[in-house]
């Protein structure tokens, strides 16, 4: 058991104690909530009304194998034990196909953050470049 | 065009930062929103693979243009094919007609244009996601697998692509570079062709 870096839901958390297979995140019930907001119930692991069954009397919860499970990409480095949890392609889709613009929170060169949000009234030109 | 109700706002998707980008954002000194994506969010967000990418959001929120190449003049037609002043032409019309304008698509033609991300576009996300945290923390040699992977599960992305060549030597550890890259592609469209509105009479 170690220390790990998971990124989940674009939230960063260090944890002591993770043990790791390969891509598998082992974690303590303690720590699947921090990292993850997924909460061990008598009904299964559940989040925001979604419940997903699992065996009972589990000491470590594998945090990858509920990922796959929901079709969320998962993506580890053991060496830097890191694993970064992204998001489903499902929502990514839906969330796009609803037309609606989906937001977004970013630093000007000086740090100031501007929401794509905070323009809601006025048209947008949005527009991506890069130096590269 | 800002008093007549538009707002611009530029992202540079920049795994550099201000290291990349504010040379340029200092040397344009914008007084629009000018943004740094160090993780191409905006990218995965809307699904783009090239820059520069543009999209037209309304004032609800809703977007009337989906993700297109966005050039304001003709200096890139070589890679573009397009008359990139006729997209200016359409952007001022619909900052002055609105829902009016036909370069402003309908829903179902917004649908149909919009491409959406299967499950190995969400993988390949990730993957660059990752390469791009590794890299950040110092481990760069660490994050090219990561970035080959992402370039491999989308190889439409030219994002992926040339992100990961800049932030290493491309020939040495891609075994390829730009021009090689375009060449290959044979005559095919470096930039998705624009589908703009016939000219009326």
């Amino acid at each position: 058991m170690s220390e790990a870096t998971v990124i989940y839901d674009e939230r960063l958390t260090v944890v002591q104690n993770a043990s790791c297979d390969g891509e598998d995140l082992l974690l303590s019930p303690e720590d699947l909530t921090r990292v993850s907001g997924w909460e061990l119930t008598p009904e299964g692991v559940c989040r925001e009304g979604l419940c997903v069954p699992v065996p009972p009397g589990q000491e470590r919860f594998n945090l990858s194998r509920l990922a796959r499970l929901l079709d969320q990409p998962v993506v580890a480095s053991s060496e830097h034990r890191v694993w970064f949890f992204g998001e489903r392609p499902q929502g990514l889709a839906s969330r796009l196909a609803s037309l609606t613009a989906p937001d977004f929170t970013l630093p000007d060169l000086d740090g100031r953050l501007f929401s794509l949000s905070q323009f809601r009234g006025r048209k947008v030109f949005l527009v991506t470049w890069a130096s590269w | 065009m800002r008093p007549r109700g538009l707002e611009i706002i530029t992202v540079a998707l920049d795994s550099r930062g201000a290291e990349g980008a504010g040379e340029w954002i200092r040397a344009a000194n914008p007084e629009h929103p000018s943004l740094i994506d160090v993780e191409h969010r905006v990218a995965a967000l809307y699904h783009m693979v090239n820059v520069p990418t543009g999209v037209w959001i309304d004032e609800a929120g809703r977007i009337v243009r989906p993700p297109e190449v966005a050039f304001v003049d003709n200096r890139w037609i070589e890679y573009t094919k397009t008359d990139m002043t006729r997209y200016v032409a359409g952007l001022r019309d619909w900052v002055a007609r609105g829902a009016a304008s036909p370069f402003a698509l309908g829903k179902g033609e917004i649908r149909r244009r919009l491409s959406l991300p299967t499950a190995d576009h969400a993988l390949a996300a990730a993957n660059f996601r990752l390469g791009q945290y590794l890299h950040a923390q110092g481990h760069w040699e660490d994050a090219i697998p990561y970035f080959k992977r992402a370039q491999a599960l989308r190889p439409e992305s030219w994002c992926y692509k040339r992100q990961a060549w800049a932030l290493s030597d491309a020939e040495k550890y891609y075994e390829t570079n730009f021009k090689k890259e375009v060449e290959a592609l044979a005559g095919e469209p470096y930039y998705a062709p624009l589908d703009l509105p016939q000219e009326s009479a």
